[in-house]
């Protein structure tokens, strides 16, 4: 299981990187963690003839903390992320989901960029991008462009970012009160059949300012629940079912069937999930507005 | 395609190579450097048998290039060994708890407790399996090697050393005569 | 043979010899074994099902650099003779197996090009251009399609039934007046052996000595030499071949397979080694399949629960290409249907049927469903009658009092302990106290569900695999060298052997150096499989041990001048009883021994050297009672296992820790095959699980704990040991079934068979929900 030849560079810089990709096209492909992409060239189920290695820029590996955001660098190791002090306050699903990419060996190795980029839908970080709202920046020759992670992913292993595109930076708001994230997968570490991902804000009434609801594994992208944050909104902590809110998330949602799991499976328990994030979320919030309110 | 100078560290030894970019960092230290303990067991990065450590950190060395190798430190089973030939507590745990039986996994078990283990001293029983769960074993059901890692675990805080602990010493030292004379005994295959 | 030295090894837990080089990163493995000049191989295989090649062009490939050939089939007509398995004989009904696809392709991964290059990286890019063109046609996947379409999978045999069995009985009145029948029809699934390391060889012809020279991956060298022998037309012994450290087999590299084939008759075409690694695709694709096949049960009980009579319609996927033989198990599963039990009337009919799939190969209780179905059935007849699952096996298994039995399929049952094993098990698993625990649990909306599966299992010695050979050599400086015909490739054999040598020379099982698996050194051997190393290789090592033993007394005799009657062995040394001093190591008798062969009396044959072959007894079974208790997430139809006990009769042990090793093995490809791994192929007949991604092996937050409780009856063997290696596989699966059955019978959900993943076990709770 060898790959087909491709030739190598390992650029130093961003703009270095850049250069490159802008002259070789569709021929070359950036290569991160490696942890998705190099079973694919071993499996010569893709093959490039130019990898352009993003390992060797410093300036890419990096969690900064801004005024109401946390930047992560694209090519911070996702092992860096969970032991993130930074992260675990101010982003807690992302640490949350971090320990259940896979196993640590390659956590050691994959990136957050790696992950978000390769998009596939069964996968933590771009669950909590879409969850949480995150920034995405796509830098090539011709600039950088920002895309909201809700543009961000069109399909299975699909994104908008055009093939000249390097991912650089997530940006992420900042935790709220409550935030949750479940799976169901076939073993610890494989990726998920059905996932869900949520965050909850509680006004000084304990009413639902927001409730974002991601569900993952389940559709050919990650995708938010919609009509049940907009039914949750408003309604008393105490009052809200998350049963209920979870049976909402999945109704009507088009499924994915593969060797693993078929679409009527995943919906169920996607739904079973939803309810539970939700009612650890709202939980969590409750405890931190008692706390703050008294 | 264009070969490339990598210059590494390995086991303590500087090594310099020309690679070629789609050699894997596993068939660079089978292949290469005849450092044939890191083994293949599906080159897609799920059974763990090739982990080794780069700049102390344990990884998959059938997902890496070695031409992606320039100035890091990589440490494989071979190196984990000290020189003396007698085991790391690690090793003779395994040996302890009949933590193998083919023997094909093993080095990569080895590499990941060893490095799971320098991250993470004190795992309960659910995290030493969680920590595991990233190497596949098909002949021990695990039992052992769970059992394994737990007794260092347990032996490391009781004499609260960080590594080398008295407990495996006895054991280590046959292995250490054993190690001898099964290096010879391997080579049934010593052909003509 | 004495019995004046003790037992000090012998049931001892030893630690292995086999661990420091293994430990350390040095063993040597197939993959690790250089050859100078050697080439590497690479496959093309076949994308689809079934279809003529109506194109073959390797010109391309044949041009690469790197690339010194590329063989198809037409390269190696001439030069591969018609051969067959020594060890399982000339099967009438089976295709003589040729190397590669001739003509035609008849399962997705079918081997079509052979290329041979400088390294594997450019053999697999000369792979990538051959150019094939296939006209697929519609193929054959199951076993119902397999048998009615018109659709041919070996148009040479003509049918797709591969093999047959119909051994009907006199049971309409029984069933007609019985209190209780049931019939189910159980599914088993195919999954696979996946060793940790692929198969694997390197290949030497060298025609200017007119010998071949194969180091291999393989469980059984002696075979692989006369197979392989016997295919190119050379004597035996101009074939030599060599096993290292092996990483695994299960039962898949216990016979010679078609790449093997390619890759010898490459070599001998191009008078280069060649080497070929699998690797984890085509293990999955084209390594070897097992255990799918099915069986409608019906069951005859009287109103205690007694049984009276059984009716097994028994099918099997076979597959294309099976090694050996056609790979069906009909007759084993038929042999051992009744299992631990009295069961008075069986009929059993049989058909196993080719598919355009990968055909089969042996996986460890390659029988096993004969466990797997009736320990199913035992819980459905326990719901129909109302019976406890443990209740109905009490009153119906087999007793020290009913010994010896023989079953209605001429299996004769002595020296077992199923009864025992079941009491242990139960005792173990705490089974009343599981059941207070289920009611409570069952009260919360908790689904836990206790499985009990009881077995017998064949020790495999009989025919060609009842003997094994053990040569001693003690060499003129005193070491002691063990050469046995054995294959050990994780069944710890280095140690168990020389804990019994070391019990019976009184010296340190560390002081001896056990040579195995090289055909020109080794005596014959049957393989390592089959349950039997503790019968026939342990036999074998014992009676060499003994005469090792006489011939060390006579020589110390000569040596020391004191009859043999006061001398005794121990501390490496003969001395005279009492007294440890007056004696002499083993390098002083070996001096006496080699180097002053004049000096030794006429009846001493100089040197210190023996060689004994055992005889296994004409049937040897181990026996083992499973219990396994489950929580079954009804949300998610994930299956938690809780505990798990296993109540084993393997005779006196050799080694307690290689026996629960062998166990908790075992278990783990059980519990594995019965939750997570399973080989799919879609409609088209395209495999869909050929990465570890998505063929899911268990992994240690998979597999339970392991509970161990040990019974000894011994075998009829001089140590009293019986064998276990497979055991673990065959009880495993119907314990954890039989579990998950229990824990959802109260919804009314009936489990049939497997796979049992989370989409199951949820299908099977609506079904019950929607009334089906």
């Amino acid at each position: 299981m060898k790959a087909a030849p491709f030739e190598y560079h390992a650029p130093e810089t961003l703009d270095e990187a850049l250069a490159l990709l802008a002259e070789f096209g569709d021929e070359a492909k950036v290569l991160a963690g490696g942890q998705s992409l190099v079973p694919i060239l071993a499996l010569r189920l893709s093959r490039f003839e130019h990898l352009i290695d993003l390992n060797r820029i410093p300036a890419l590996r990096y969690v900064a903390a801004t005024d109401g955001a946390t930047r992560v660098g694209a090519m911070t190791i996702q092992a860096a992320i969970g032991r993130s002090e930074e992260v675990r306050r101010r982003v807690p699903l992302l640490a949350d989901a971090t320990a259940r990419i896979g196993h640590f060996q390659i956590r050691n190795r994959g990136t957050i960029g790696g992950s978000v980029s390769h998009a596939d839908p069964a996968a933590e970080y771009p669950a909590v991008a879409v969850t949480l709202d995150a920034e995405i920046d796509l830098a090539s020759v011709r600039g950088t462009r920002t895309v909201s992670a809700a543009d961000f992913f069109t399909g299975p292993l699909m994104t908008t970012a055009e093939p000249d595109e390097i991912l650089t930076e997530i940006r992420f708001g900042n935790h709220v009160q409550g935030s949750a994230i479940a799976e169901m997968a076939r073993r610890h570490g494989d990726f998920a059949l059905a996932g869900a991902a949520c965050t909850v804000e509680l006004d000084a009434a304990e009413r639902v300012r927001t409730l974002r609801l991601g569900l993952f594994g389940v559709a050919s992208t990650p995708v938010r629940a919609q009509a049940a944050e907009r039914a949750a909104s408003g309604v008393a902590a105490g009052d809200l079912d998350p049963v209920a809110v979870g049976q909402a998330a999945v109704a009507g949602l088009s499924c994915v069937s593969d060797v693993h799991a078929d679409a009527g499976y995943r919906q169920r328990v996607a739904g079973h999930l939803a309810g539970q994030v939700v009612a650890r979320a709202v939980q969590e919030a409750r405890a931190v507005q008692e706390a703050r309110h008294g | 395609m264009a070969e490339h100078q990598v210059q590494a560290t390995v086991n303590g030894q500087e090594v310099t190579a020309m690679v070629e970019p789609r050699l894997t960092l596993a068939d660079f230290l089978r292949d290469r450097l005849r450092l044939t303990g890191t083994h293949l067991g599906c080159e897609h990065g799920v059974c763990g048998a090739c982990t080794v450590l780069v700049d102390g950190a344990a990884i998959r060395s059938c997902l890496a290039f070695a031409v992606q190798m320039q100035g890091c430190s990589i440490t494989t089973v071979e190196g984990l060994t000290p020189d003396s030939g007698e085991l790391t507590d690690v090793q003779a745990a395994f040996r302890a708890e009949h933590g193998l039986q083919c023997g094909f996994c093993t080095p990569g078990f080895v590499v990941s407790a060893t490095a799971l283990l320098a991250e993470r001293p004190d795992l309960t029983a659910a995290e030493v399996r969680e920590g595991l769960s990233g190497n596949l074993c098909r002949c021990t059901g695990y039992q052992g090697i769970v059992r394994a890692v737990q007794s260092v675990i347990r032996s490391r805080q009781a004499t609260g050393s960080g590594h080398e602990a008295e407990a495996g010493t006895a054991q280590a030292e046959a292995g250490a005569a054993q190690a001898e004379a099964g290096t010879a005994r391997a080579a049934g295959v010593t052909g003509s | 043979m004495s019995g004046e030295t003790a037992a000090r090894y012998v049931g001892a837990r030893v630690q292995r010899l086999e661990d420091p080089r293994m430990l350390t990163g040095r063993g040597h493995y197939i993959d690790d074994h250089v050859v100078p000049g050697m080439l590497h191989a690479a496959f093309v295989r076949s994308p689809v099902a079934r279809g003529t090649v109506t194109a073959l062009d390797v010109s391309e490939a044949r041009e690469m650099p790197g690339v010194a050939a590329v063989f198809t089939m037409d390269d190696f007509r001439d030069v591969c003779q018609p051969t067959w398995s020594t060890i399982t004989g000339r099967d009438p009904n089976a295709l003589p197996l040729k190397p590669l696809a001739d003509g035609d392709v008849r399962f997705a991964g079918d081997p079509i090009a052979i290329v041979v290059a400088e390294s594997r990286y450019l053999a697999e890019d000369g792979a990538e251009v051959v150019d094939v063109d296939l006209d697929a046609q519609p193929p054959v996947l199951d076993i119902e399609t397999g048998l009615r379409s018109g659709i041919v999978v070996h148009p040479e045999i003509g049918t797709n039934l591969a093999a047959h069995i119909d051994a009907p009985a006199e049971d309409e009145k029984i069933f007609a007046d019985a209190a209780y029948v049931v019939t189910e029809t159980v599914v088993q699934h195919r999954y696979v052996a996946v060793p940790m390391e692929g198969r694997g060889l390197v290949a030497s012809w060298e025609p200017g000595r007119g010998e071949l020279t194969i180091w291999a991956a393989t469980q059984a060298p002696h075979e692989m030499r006369s197979y392989c022998a016997r295919m190119l037309g050379l004597p035996e012994h101009r074939v030599r071949v060599v096993m290292g450290d092996v990483g695994g087999g299960f039962g898949q590299k216990m016979f010679v397979t078609r790449e093997e084939m390619a890759v010898v008759l490459a070599s001998y075409l191009l008078a280069r080694p060649v080497r070929w690694i699998e690797d984890r695709a085509e293990n999955l694709l084209a390594g070897g399949h097992a255990r799918q096949e099915q069986a409608t049960v019906s069951m005859a009980a009287d109103a205690g629960g007694r049984l009276l009579a059984a009716r097994v319609h028994h099918t099997e996927n076979v597959g294309s290409y099976s090694t050996p033989g056609t790979g069906s198990v009909g007759g084993g599963v038929a042999a051992f249907f009744p299992g631990p039990y009295r069961l008075p009337v069986m009929s059993f009919t049989n058909q196993a049927v080719y598919t355009n799939t990968c055909g089969r190969c042996a996986y460890r209780g390659p029988w096993l469903f004969e466990t797997v179905a009736r320990e199913q059935m035992m819980d459905v007849v326990a719901r129909a009658t109302g019976m406890d699952p443990l209740e109905l096996r009490r009153v119906n298994v087999l007793t020290d009092d009913d010994l010896p039995y023989t079953s209605p399929t001429g299996v004769r049952y002595e020296r077992i302990s199923p009864a025992k094993t079941l009491e242990q098990a139960a005792g173990l698993i705490d089974y009343d106290g599981f059941r207070r625990e289920q009611a409570a649990a069952r009260a919360a909306g908790r689904y836990l569900g206790l499985g009990l599966s009881l077995y017998v299992e064949p020790i495999q010695t009989r025919g060609v695999l009842g003997s094994e050979g053990a040569i001693l050599r003690i060499e003129p400086t005193g070491e002691i060298m063990l050469i046995m015909g054995t294959a050990s490739h994780g069944q710890s054999v280095e140690t168990t052997m020389a804990q019994i040598v070391a019990d019976e020379l009184g010296c340190d099982p560390e002081s001896i150096v056990f040579l195995q698996g090289d055909t020109a050194v080794t005596p014959w051997g049957p393989g390592t499989g089959g349950s039997k190393t503790a019968v026939i290789a342990a036999g074998a090592a014992h009676l060499a041990a003994g005469k090792m033993r006489d011939k060390l007394m006579r020589v110390a005799e000569h040596v020391l001048e004191v009859s043999a009657s006061d001398l005794q062995l121990s501390g490496g040394r003969v001395h005279v009883k009492g007294d440890p001093e007056a004696g002499a190591s083993f390098a002083k008798l070996a001096e006496a021994a080699y180097l002053n062969p004049a000096a030794l009396p006429a009846d001493i044959e100089p040197g210190l050297l023996v060689s004994a072959r055992s005889v296994a007894p004409p049937s040897t079974l181990s026996n083992a009672c499973h219990a396994c208790t489950v929580e079954v997430d009804v949300h998610t139809g994930e299956v938690t296992i809780l505990r798990y006990v296993v109540s084993e009769d393997c005779g006196r042990m050799i080694n307690p820790m290689v026996v629960e090793g062998q166990i908790a093995g075992g278990v783990a490809q059980g519990v594995g095959g019965v939750l997570l791994e399973h080989m799919v192929y879609d409609a088209e007949g395209n495999p869909l699980t050929t990465t570890f991604m998505d063929y899911l092996l268990p992994t240690a937050c998979e597999v339970p704990d392991i509970e161990y409780g040990h019974v000894v009856t011994p075998g009829d063997t001089a140590g009293g040991f019986k064998g276990m290696g497979e055991g673990g596989a065959i009880g495993s699966p119907p314990a954890v079934i039989n579990a998950v059955a229990d824990a959802l019978a109260p919804l009314g959900a009936r489990i049939t068979g497997t796979p049992l993943g989370p989409p199951q076990v949820l299908a099977a709770i609506a079904a019950a929900a929607a009334g089906e």
